[in-house]
């Protein structure tokens, strides 16, 4: 039944891999082993970081289609204070000849290109 | 790809975290859809080797799963916004684990540092020896100074951790 691991939620009510949480994790620069009730919790509180995020941005969005965007995820990110710590991953889009019109308009001392 | 600036493909830019300087915009290319995902957005990535901390995501068919169903039943979900939360989960599982454990870990050396007669180094030179991977499970504090002065830590959160006098059980949302 490894088969349906990925398809359905598990007795616990989680549909995420933990074996794939557990390694994230583990990539923290500080952390060593992991307690098994941590991982679960940190699985289960992602799936519903998951859910908020989406729900969030997509009551947010611009109206249309009742699609959910990549901008309305931005601009809820930049709103909410809980999504705070995305901020850095996820910059606003903006189309290269709007943004070299920017420039134009506040040039700024450029790095190497 | 021509050697200028210039690039309108996004897919090019690498990661969607990379800022043009002074700014905070990332390039996008001319179509809203990418169909070139950035490199480990698909599964496929079974190998271990070379993962940089970022690189490692959960499934995006798992994370697209609960996305949609959050949101309405008529909802739908553009493709670069399942690959943007993608990342934002692994940025949070990353924020779960580290900030908390470096929170516990100042408030265990301020305790540690008050306690009448002991020394921050000498309580963790006695526990130190006496150590297993069992008594981390449910009693002991999240981070241990050696003797050494080398730092291990290890993750403890269970529903009920030993209460250490001094040092409030932390709160996170």
């Amino acid at each position: 039944s490894s088969g349906k691991v990925n398809h359905a939620s598990n007795s616990k009510g989680i549909s995420l891999p933990m074996t794939r949480v557990k390694l994230i994790m583990k990539s923290s620069p500080d952390v060593s082993s992991i307690n098994q009730e941590a991982l679960l919790l940190t699985t289960k509180a992602t799936e519903l970081f998951v859910q908020h995020l989406a729900l969030s941005s997509f009551n947010n969005g611009s109206g249309k289609d009742q699609t959910l965007l990549y901008s309305d995820l931005a601009n809820t990110v930049e709103e909410k204070e809980t999504f705070q710590f995305l901020t850095d991953i996820l910059p606003k889009k903006i189309l290269v000849r709007d943004y070299l019109k920017l420039l134009e308009e506040n040039p700024i001392e450029e790095a190497d290109n | 790809m021509e050697g200028d600036g210039s690039t309108t493909d996004a897919s090019q830019l690498g990661m969607p975290g990379e800022y043009m300087a002074g700014s905070h915009y990332v390039l996008q290319s001319q179509e809203d859809d990418c169909d070139e995902s950035l490199h480990d957005h698909e599964e496929g990535n079974g190998s271990k080797e070379n993962f940089r901390e970022q690189d490692i995501y959960l499934p995006i068919a798992n994370v697209a799963r609960i996305m949609k169903n959050a949101v309405p039943q008529t909802g739908k979900i553009a493709k670069d916004a399942k690959e943007c939360v993608q990342e934002c989960v692994s940025e949070f599982i990353s924020f779960i684990t580290s900030e908390p454990l470096k929170l516990y870990l100042q408030k265990f050396r301020e305790a540690m540092k008050g306690e009448k007669g002991i020394g921050g180094i000498s309580v963790t030179e006695g526990l130190g020896e006496e150590l297993t991977d069992d008594s981390f499970a449910n009693q002991l504090p999240a981070g241990i100074i050696t003797a050494d002065g080398q730092q291990q830590n290890v993750m403890v959160y269970t529903t009920s951790y030993q209460q250490i006098p001094g040092v409030q059980q932390i709160q996170f949302s």
